[in-house]
């Protein structure tokens, strides 16, 4: 490699540090005895973590993350793939319109669905049960958009050589369309995963008692009770902290190019 | 017969979830905001515009429409000019110029509430690194997020740094897409580089501009995570956002009717900025290539 390959290389290196130098540093201090951070000796623990999980219900919270956003991206998945197939494949009265009323959910702003949904739930008993996380995120346009798009692209002489083998519609997707479209399918289902597993405000207003919260309201709950002491002990804070942006930090490297590519084309298009 | 009914059954259940839990609240919301309730009465009666009345004569809907403004008007050029400034250099496809985009667009991606935590950490008073730098320099501690003057500038630092890389990203697939044909061409006239950026660069990635434009707006004005976890609105209502004053005008004071009233203000606002979105980028955006 060449001198301004290296540089070029350095200055990557340092620049990207530097901007992430936050994150690094708030999973650094969930590291730190409470008594090496406030005194700064540096004493080195992962105590935090084990208090965390053990004294602050996050093995229950971590759960329940995985069970909301787990059934989110599945729910999700299987409508908008039977729909997104309904769209690139079949002429029916009304698509146009069911399609423009599916897509127009991406620029609905959420906050409006809030007090109606909440009253709704609330009626049929469903708040602070994993159906209330989960339903009300189902519905997801972007997904049904980005895999009609996609199911476009594979070449309709496939369908065709099925469809003369006697397949029917559904046969056709399980076992030509779906195949075709796996690492779609994935990339989507991360991407799905990632945005329901960082959900904010629907989960802290439809869940309430403490073994029903999510990761992200079992974190705020945690720092925003010390912090309204005025002692917030750190350390088991960004313990906190960490295991709620793990799935992230672990899933991005595999997912972000995918992620990429998806924003991309959703703005240029 | 029934394979003509085949797409229906296939569309069937996302429309379902569409209308029960998109479409059919807007309209709930439209009529909450004419009715006085508490969520517990048995009766809602139908009050007319009482409850958009008593909010656009009350101090607190004021407060925050223009904070959520002024964060806005800060933020998204803020973001827009850092963006395109960094976003210059990272439009080479080499693998360091990739992992450096992925730095810059990690935030974007994690939880909004660990961020808002750990910039609370940075901004705390006496453990932050914020002060610890600033001790450094002999300066005497800041309390950032008490003090009603400085808590809205820290929420857009974060805010920023975290909507950053989405941005980035936009502008490199929007440079990318530039004609390098232009740059040559530019560079024959004896063009200079800032020459360069202000003449080919800048008009040919206004399309992109437009776009982050509209929807860093409308992103800015549904804000509330970061605010919920930092400041809660705080200090002196000083970072008391729209969605905020929404939520706790619903959710903690129980007034449906008035934080309906105010979901549907910002509902209808935020529309027709989606609607001029794509008037903007139907009409202004293309060039031929």
């Amino acid at each position: 490699m060449n001198t301004s390959g290296v540089l070029l290389r350095t200055t990557a290196v340092a620049v990207g540090l530097l901007f992430l130098s936050p994150l690094l540093y708030g999973i650094w201090i969930s590291l730190q005895t409470a008594n090496g951070f406030f005194s700064g000796n540096g004493e080195m623990t992962l105590q935090n973590y084990v208090d965390a999980v053990e004294k602050m219900n996050f093995l229950r919270y971590l759960f329940n993350s995985l069970i909301v956003s787990g059934g989110v991206t599945i729910l999700s998945l299987a409508t908008s793939i039977m729909a997104a197939y309904a769209f690139s494949r079949f002429e029916f009265r009304g698509r146009d319109l069911i399609f423009g009323l599916v897509v127009a959910t991406l620029m609905i702003p959420g906050h409006i669905t809030l007090i109606p949904n909440y009253l709704n739930f609330a009626k049929v008993g469903l708040l602070d049960t994993y159906a209330g996380l989960i339903l009300p995120a189902v519905a997801n346009g972007f997904a049904t958009f980005f895999l009609r798009q996609y199911f476009r692209g594979i070449p309709r002489s496939l369908d065709e050589a099925a469809w003369m083998d006697g397949a029917n519609a559904w046969k056709v997707l399980y076992r030509v369309i779906i195949p075709m479209s796996k690492p779609a399918i994935y990339a989507m289902g991360l991407f799905i995963f990632l945005g329901e597993w960082n959900s904010y405000v629907w989960p802290l207003i439809a869940t309430d008692s403490p073994d029903m919260l999510t990761l992200q309201i079992g974190l705020a709950r945690l720092y925003k009770m010390d912090a309204q002491e005025g002692l917030v002990n750190w350390p088991l804070v960004m313990a906190a902290a960490t295991l709620t942006m793990l799935p992230v930090l672990l899933g991005f490297a595999l997912v972000e190019r995918h992620l990429v590519r998806g924003i991309s084309m959703g703005a240029i298009k | 017969m029934i394979a003509r009914l085949t797409p229906y059954a296939m569309v069937l259940p996302i429309v379902v979830f569409i209308l029960a839990f998109t479409y059919w609240p807007i309209l709930v919301s439209f009529d909450l905001s004419f009715r006085h309730w508490d969520f517990m009465s048995s009766e809602k009666p139908f009050v007319g515009l009482l409850n958009y009345s008593e909010l656009v004569r009350s101090v607190e809907f004021w407060n925050s429409v223009t904070i959520t403004l002024i964060f806005t008007a800060i933020s998204v050029p803020l973001r827009l000019a850092l963006a395109i400034a960094i976003a210059r250099y990272l439009t080479t496809e080499s693998k360091t110029v990739r992992a450096l985009r992925g730095a810059f667009f990690l935030p974007a991606v994690t939880s909004s509430v660990a961020i808002a935590v750990i910039w609370s950490w940075i901004f705390s008073t006496d453990a932050g690194v914020a002060n610890a730098l600033l001790n450094n320099l002999g300066i005497a501690k800041v309390p950032w997020l008490q003090t009603p003057s400085l808590a809205l500038w820290v929420i857009i630092i974060v805010n920023t740094w975290k909507q950053l890389g989405y941005d980035i990203v936009i502008y490199v697939a929007g440079l990318q897409a530039i004609p390098e044909d232009l740059y040559e061409a530019a560079k024959m006239d004896g063009g200079k580089r800032w020459h360069t950026f202000r003449r080919v660069t800048f008009p040919l990635v206004m399309p992109t501009t437009y776009f982050l434009l509209i929807v860093s707006v409308i992103e800015s004005f549904q804000i509330f995570t970061i605010v919920d976890v930092m400041t809660q609105g705080g200090p002196a209502m000083s970072t008391d956002m729209m969605v905020n004053m929404l939520y706790r005008t619903g959710f903690t004071l129980f007034d449906v009717g008035k934080g309906s009233a105010l979901a549907v203000l910002l509902f209808v606002f935020l529309v027709v900025l989606t609607v001029l979105k794509s008037r903007i980028l139907g009409k202004r955006v293309h060039y031929e290539h």
